[in-house]
């Protein structure tokens, strides 16, 4: 079976089975669609740039992979903007001419007497999301036995701690490993250099004529990698696993499901995507630097996640792709309709209000989010069984519901 | 090497800051047997059953399962070792359906991997539907034939201990719990549920150990019972023995009742 | 592999060993005082002095997270952000409204301090109240995330009215408090600064003893934050109380604003860190521990105070984030009840 064909398939929750496909092909040939589509009256306007749209995908991937940790299995990551710092720094690292002590090309199409470490994108993308999802085992080993209220305080905390190590890091006892506030700047750009044969594959996007289009297209499909993983996941033994966890920890480890392992794989495999993404997004933005990492960024990524539907791939991916507009595009340009029509009202200056107004109004009257996860709208409507182990005094009292006896 | 005890609980302490829970119980269940823990409310009997399956840590003493010592193992090593339990509160995943209840009582027993599931190679698909197949024969033979892909919170509640049942067996268990199995069942389903008891130890080899409350039950399918009192055991003996010890009925209906 | 893993958690957990290196890393530092202590003992008490005074803003603040989380198992994130409104409401007051500048007369800023206070304390218990209210209420019986998640998007909400409001421009009322030392031992200098933080917040602190120690909806609280179920069975009116309890929080905010306002500058995203930082405290005192949301909150401004202050091996403020934060993950993973609190079977 195609794997298109596979994927609609997958597609239970969407209302209409050819809505992904019209979507996935509009999406591939937006780029050309750009120019044609901004010379509309009244919508014209708003459309977004090809760039701003490689950034929005960016984002939106970074929040499916928040969503297998906090949809799928139920824990509240406020950290997750340590998982695209890494990502990030690893394509710095990689990519760059930081380390110029050594002169390493793999691969790589930039001109081969630049110094420090090039290997080709392709294997840095690799490579990012291998070592954020390290960076994930290694953060969630002390973490992830924790409750749900002091896992999120504790990512969070991690979330601080990382920017703040790259922060400081341009001397390790000497060693400049992230070059402090100043970044790892330029970064490598993606390219084909063995497909760079066939004429029509560019050696290297940056001397390319279209630079954002290639950008934009590789983008998509790493969205779409990202969204078929997803998928596999929910679906797998993996999957029944961590949905089991979200519901009834208890009961799941009694029914032989290792807690530990399991809440490790979800937030392990969410790292990885958020460091290819982020690896991915310091290649476009050609930097990796400090000030783009915040706190802020790791709400925004929930904040997505909770529009679209805690546990819902596709409710995500809409979700983060209307939030990542709104912050990257759509604002401003409301903004300066505003201020064209007279007012001095600046809607940019209150996103993180508004996206605060969104989680708070999701919560109280759609927590199941724009697009519902099957299976998570009862959850909402009935309660959890979310006793904590060992916790005696709630084992009674917590579970004993009214069932209407048939 | 079979061990004739399945069980082997030796002097098995818990104590709750002050209180003690588990008064240093010594208990065997014998392999093949159905045994009954009974005992007035606030005895110990589920903080006996959650120290048998690593829910709680005892303060002290010995677990011997299968000639394995499981005190400080975690929940889920006791059950892959063959360990399956029910809840007395119904546990179910309750946005899953049955057939996935059922499914991920299978956890440990299935092998299906990350990079298998996301390529869903030959290997894992085959499994996936074995898997499936063998749910829907366990839910089958714990008594639910209809109604599998139903959201288990939707199933009547008769249907939802059954449901629970089959997860349990879904574990592949040596030694299946069932704490208050027939709690809210009315005479008819406890006279059904019994002899499904007997035939589920029958069928799979099975041990069982259970916490009744309806002494129907207990004395009807139990071989052995043992009874605690404040955390500690009072006795212990056939259905017989038990129903004439002096102890057993003060503990129940309080002195006096006995003479 | 499962065993030998099993065995080293197992080892890791041994509360001997756990014991043992905690004691080891509090030797260590131990060690590190004293050597800076040796090295300029006037510097270290001033620097420890300095400790007390950041010490006892983040004590009140931290009374206000560990008060709510004793009584709904929430970790309110809103409570830095109504920190800094309120400490930015106090600056529009005494600066604005009341117009008091560096060369008004100590008693007119200590009047202003008060008609301040008398507005920002009950204006604030009801923002918080209100935010209970509206926001966390409703959601009393919803998962346990859903709440805390519901806390996070409220904490954006009120910085961002802070944003609104004020700008990014730094507000202070340092200017208002005399400078240097009110009086001096030696070399060591009790500031003035100290003395009105102090001067302010320990009424504060025995208003809010005598309050849950000796009325009845204090009992009232105390109840509920041990069992809700029982309480509201023994007729206690549940609500009610976890109202009082985000009025109070709120009223606590509002001291801790002012003081802050006083002793250092604040706007609109100061209340982040430092209801972390303060969270932190109330964590290492023993969440739902009153007197140990005080002690680890002094604790913690010792920490930051000798990590700023001190000269030999001090990693230096910009490493300050991540040492609460070791700190918050380290108690969490080694002695989740805190240094106050009762070990749960559970753990915390």
């Amino acid at each position: 079976m195609s794997s298109l064909a596979s994927r609609a398939k997958d597609l239970r929750s969407s209302p209409n089975k050819w809505v992904a496909p019209a979507v996935i092909l509009l999406g591939l040939l937006y780029p050309f669609l750009e120019e044609p589509l901004s010379t509309l009256p009244l919508i014209g306007d708003f459309m977004p740039s090809t760039g701003t749209v490689v950034v929005m995908i960016a984002f939106t991937m970074m929040a499916v992979g928040l969503n297998i940790v906090v949809g799928y299995c139920g824990l509240l990551d406020l950290g997750y903007v340590a998982f695209y710092a890494v990502g990030a720094y690893t394509a710095g690292w990689l990519a760059s001419q930081h380390f110029e002590q050594v002169t390493f090309h793999f691969g790589s199409s930039v001109d081969n007497d630049q110094v420090g470490i090039h290997v080709t994108m392709w294997i840095v993308l690799i490579a990012a999301g291998l070592l954020t999802m390290l960076a994930g085992i290694v953060i969630g080993l002390p973490t992830l036995r924790l409750r749900g209220d002091y896992l999120a305080i504790v990512t969070l905390g991690f979330g601080e701690i990382i920017p703040q190590v790259v922060r400081n890091g341009d001397s390790f006892g000497g060693f400049n490993l992230t070059n402090g506030t100043f970044g790892i700047a330029p970064i490598d750009s993606v390219g084909f250099p063995v497909l760079s044969s066939i004429a029509f594959f560019p050696e290297n996007f940056q001397t390319s004529d279209n630079r954002e289009r290639w950008y934009y297209l590789i983008a998509f499909l790493l969205l779409l990698f990202t969204i078929f993983c997803s998928v596999r996941l929910r679906d797998s033994r993996l999957g029944r696993a961590w949905i089991a966890i979200r519901e009834d920890e208890t009961a799941a480890a009694a029914m032989g499901v290792p807690l530990m392992k399991t809440k490790t794989w979800a937030y392990a495999l969410g790292a990885f995507f958020g460091g290819v993404a982020g690896a991915y997004y310091a290649s476009f933005k050609s930097g990796a630097f400090p000030a783009d990492f915040y706190f802020n960024i790791s709400v925004f990524l929930l904040c997505m996640v909770i529009l679209g539907g805690m546990g819902s791939i596709w409710g995500v991916t809409v979700g983060g792709m209307i939030l990542a507009y709104l912050n990257f595009s759509g604002l401003s340009t409301i903004g300066s309709k505003i201020q064209d029509a007279g007012l001095n009202f600046d809607p940019t200056k209150y996103q993180f209000g508004i996206y605060g107004i969104i989680i708070v109004l999701m919560m109280l009257f759609r927590p199941t989010g724009l697009i519902p996860e099957r299976r998570h709208k009862v959850e909402f409507e009935e309660g959890v069984h979310d006793t904590p182990f060992y916790d005696v005094q709630t084992e009674g009292s917590l579970t004993d519901r009214d069932r209407g006896n048939d | 090497m079979a061990v004739d005890n399945l069980v082997e609980v030796t002097k098995l302490r818990k104590e709750f800051g002050g209180l003690v829970a588990t008064d240093d119980v010594d208990f065997v269940i014998p392999r093949g047997s159905i045994v009954a823990l009974i005992g007035p409310n606030g005895a110990g009997k589920t903080t006996f059953f959650n120290q048998l399956t690593g829910v709680y840590s005892p303060t002290s003493g010995s677990i011997l399962f299968d000639g394995t010592e499981v005190v400080h193992l975690p929940p889920h090593a006791i059950t892959a070792l063959g360990v399956g339990r029910t809840f007395q509160n119904i546990r179910l995943f309750a946005q899953m359906s049955a057939v996935e209840n059922v499914l991920v009582g299978m956890h440990c027993r299935l092998q299906g991997g990350i990079i298998g599931s996301i390529l869903r190679t030959r290997k894992v698909k085959r499994e996936e539907e074995e898997a499936r197949d063998r749910a829907r024969e366990l839910l089958t033979y714990s008594g639910l034939p209809r109604r599998h892909d139903d959201r288990a919170g939707n199933l009547p509640y008769g249907d939802q201990r059954r449901l629970e049942v089959a997860r349990a067996l879904a574990t592949e268990p040596k030694l299946l719990l069932l704490d208050e199995p027939t709690a809210g069942m009315n005479p008819q389903e406890t006279a059904e549920f019994t002899a499904f008891v007997r035939r589920v130890r029958d069928d799979k080899g099975l041990t069982v150990l259970l916490i009744e409350h309806d002494m129907k039950v207990v004395m009807g399918v139990s071989e052995r019972i043992t009874v605690l009192e404040y955390g500690a055991k009072i006795a212990e003996g056939s259905p017989s023995e038990i129903q004439s010890d002096e102890r057993v009925i003060e503990a129940y209906l309080g002195r006096g009742a006995a003479a | 592999m499962s065993d030998t893993r099993a065995r080293v958690l197992r080892t890791l957990r041994n509360p001997k060993l756990v014991n043992g290196i905690g004691l080891g890393l509090v030797a260590l530092v131990g060690v590190w005082l004293v050597v800076n202590f040796v090295k300029g003992p006037q510097e270290f008490v001033n620097v420890a002095l300095d400790g007390l005074t950041r010490g006892s803003i983040y004590g009140v603040v931290a009374l206000g997270y560990t008060l709510v989380y004793g009584i709904l198992q929430l970790i309110n994130f809103a409570h830095g952000d109504v920190f800094s409104l309120s400490g930015l409401v106090a600056s529009t007051m005494l600066l604005s409204v009341l117009g008091l500048t560096g060369s008004s007369s100590n008693l007119a800023v200590i009047g202003g301090i008060v008609i301040t206070l008398a507005i920002t304390i009950p204006l604030f218990a009801v923002v918080n109240a209100t935010i209970e209210r509206v926001a966390y209420r409703p959601l009393r019986h919803a998962p346990r995330l859903t709440p805390l998640i519901t806390a996070v998007g409220m904490s954006f909400i009120v910085s961002n009215i802070s944003l609104a409001l004020y700008g990014v421009d730094f507000e202070s009322g340092s200017e208002l408090i005399p400078q240097g030392a009110a009086f001096s031992i030696g070399e060591i200098n009790v500031t003035w600064k100290l003395v009105f933080a102090l001067a302010i917040i320990t009424p504060a602190l025995v208003a809010l003893s005598w309050f849950v120690g000796y009325t009845r909806q204090g009992k009232a609280m105390r109840a509920v934050s041990q069992d809700t179920e029982a309480s509201a069975m023994m007729g206690i009116n549940v609500n009610r109380t976890i109202s009082v309890t985000f009025f109070i929080a709120g009223s606590l905010a509002a001291v801790a604003g002012l003081v802050f306002l006083l002793e250092y500058n604040l706007r609109y995203d100061t209340g982040f860190e430092l209801g972390l930082i303060a969270f932190t405290a109330a964590v290492l005192g023993g969440i739902g521990n009153l007197a140990g949301a005080v002690l680890g909150a002094l604790l913690i401004g010792f920490v930051q105070s000798f990590n700023e202050g001190l000269t030999w091996f001090a990693p230096g403020g910009d490493w300050t984030r991540s040492i609460v934060f070791g700190i918050l993950i380290a108690v969490l993973v080694f002695r989740p009840q805190g240094l106050l609190g009762e070990q749960t079977p559970e753990g915390a």
